[in-house]
């Protein structure tokens, strides 16, 4: 590239040889392509934040039913999934997922002999589904989506339980439905009290996206452990030691930056739920 | 029965992908890319290293397209069953145990012997070695050989990656690291003295060879036609000279 060339040059007429070289070193192909990881994990957790505010709508929702089996739905859900490790379901999820398309494609595709005398898996090379980068990175969110999702919704629900009564009651009083009442008052004003706690559930789920490279996904984790292991052959680039603290480092940095424009956002965001509202 | 319409729709859509990915007649190559010289990744961000330019050079001859795929080493055999790619090119020895689950090319680098690496200045009696910490890659030939031979008296220690297992010799958290002949050798010649080859060279394995799933006969033959000729004209004696720079060579 001609702009990273120049400043290349720059550096080298400017600061002295030594931090052309480092900057050529910083700005190799194999570095270019550990920043542009960085994608994936803003992804993940963007992704990942979508579905578990919905996972956490839908959660508090029914914990908070007057039908029974909602309830017991939703209290199913927030107990049993906050108790599974992360890592745990982020490697459960997406293998089950994939097997249970290949399960059903297997029915459709292979044939009743190839079921039956299968010793392998899938039972025939039709039923294969194959998984690349993108597909493990929908996987991924939808796995953080549906953890976080049980943390979001405990809190949401209790949110909800916050708003207060008189509120709700001038509201019927008024003639709003119940379903009004739901959405327009105690949805409208439960976020005050929810944001707090999401922006926690928030920190978490950002901090899970280090899992990525588990699932094959060639994340910043990855690629730092990678340009970090020790390299004895001029061939293959730089010589250097052991340098995967220094490469951790960058990322013990750049999660902290992460987290304070978190922070930022949550704050006017708060902000925003708290306009016209007694507390805030 | 999971037939909601949910996941027929998502299956539906994964046929179609799983349909567009095998319409293309691209041959996949699984490698581990964290084994410089046999494969690694560059400078530029990119696979490389003796097996990619082979790999290349055998799909060339052969007229057919290739593309190499990065996947860990632990996974490896799994994920060639799965169908994620067709052939395993990673440094791979064939060996009996292998050749029950995959089967493999002939051998495109001859047997290649093992041998023992340790911090300089470490006097290890490596014919009866007791007390150690041994270190080898995963689901490796050395690790299997460790295991067997000095499991008793010493502490056997595996690692994902070749290349953690150096940086753990080199940190004091190992006695002494078993692998590969013609991976130790540029590591040894490129550390300044710190690490040296200590003990007698061991021969396991029958030379390494590119694996593929066993009912992919028709591939097999295509690759094997495609070597033998490599091998004859001299190609693979060429790569293994310009990556290793040294021997063995098949001409000899």
């Amino acid at each position: 590239m001609p702009v990273l060339e120049a400043l290349i040059g720059f550096a080298g007429t400017h600061l002295g040889e030594g931090w052309a070289d480092r900057l050529a070193y910083l700005t190799n192909g194999a570095h270019l392509a550990w920043y542009a990881s960085v994608r994936f994990t803003v992804i993940a957790a963007v992704a990942g934040a979508a579905v578990a505010i919905a996972c956490g709508l839908t959660g508090a929702a029914a914990l908070r039913s007057s039908v029974a089996p909602l309830r017991w739905l939703g209290t199913g859900y927030t107990t049993l999934v906050r108790g599974v490790p992360d890592v745990l379901f982020f490697l459960f999820f997406p293998l089950a997922f994939e097997q249970a398309v290949e399960w059903v494609l297997a029915q459709r595709v292979c044939g009743a002999e190839a079921l039956e005398s299968a010793t392998r898996w899938p039972p025939c090379a039709e039923a294969q589904w194959f998984i690349g980068t993108n597909g493990y990175l929908a996987l991924a969110s939808v796995s953080l989506g549906i953890v976080y999702g049980a943390f979001a919704a405990n809190v949401i629900s209790g949110a909800m339980g916050a708003v207060p009564r008189g509120q709700l009651e001038a509201a019927s009083a008024y003639g709003f439905t119940a379903r009004q009442v739901f959405w327009r008052f105690r949805v409208r004003q439960m976020w005050i009290y929810a944001l707090p706690g999401l922006s926690n559930v928030w920190m978490l789920l950002l901090k899970a996206t280090s899992l990525l490279s588990l699932l094959q996904i060639n994340d910043m984790v990855q690629w730092a452990n990678r340009l970090g292991a020790p390299n004895y052959l001029p061939s293959v680039g730089l010589v250097h030691g052991d340098w995967r603290w220094r490469y951790y480092l960058a990322l013990f940095v750049l999660y902290i930056l992460l987290t304070m424009l978190s922070e930022a956002f949550f704050a006017s965001l708060r902000r925003r739920a708290g306009r016209g509202m007694a507390i805030g | 029965m999971i037939r909601t319409p949910l996941v027929a729709a998502v299956a539906t859509a994964a046929l179609a992908l799983a349909g567009a990915s095998h319409a293309q007649d691209t041959v996949r190559i699984g490698t581990e890319g964290a084994y410089a010289p046999w494969n690694y990744i560059d400078e530029s961000g990119e696979l490389a290293g003796f097996e990619i330019d082979l790999g290349n050079a055998m799909c060339e001859q052969a007229g057919i397209t290739c593309e190499f795929v990065q996947n860990d080493w632990d996974s490896i055999i799994p994920n060639l069953q799965a169908g994620n790619y067709d052939v395993i090119m990673a440094g791979m020895s064939i060996t009996e145990e292998r050749m029950e689950t995959i089967s493999f090319t002939e051998d495109y680098y001859p047997p290649d012997p093992s041998r023992y690496i340790a911090a300089e200045g470490e006097e290890l009696d490596m014919s009866d070695p007791s007390g150690l910490r041994i270190g080898a890659q995963g689901s490796t030939i050395q690790a299997a050989y460790a295991e067997e031979n000095f499991a008793g008296d010493n502490t056997i220690l595996t690692f994902e990656t070749p290349d953690q297992s150096i940086a753990d010799l080199m940190a004091g958290n190992l006695d002494v690291i078993i692998a590969d002949g013609s991976y130790l050798q540029p590591i040894v010649d490129g550390s300044d003295g710190r690490i040296v080859f200590v003990g007698d060279e061991v021969t396991i394995g029958n030379g390494v060879g590119a694996g593929l799933r066993q009912d992919a006969t028709e591939l097999q033959a295509t690759m094997d036609e495609a070597l033998a000729a490599l091998k004859a004209d001299g190609t693979v004696d060429a790569l293994i000279q310009e990556h290793f720079q040294a021997g063995p060579f098949y001409a000899d």
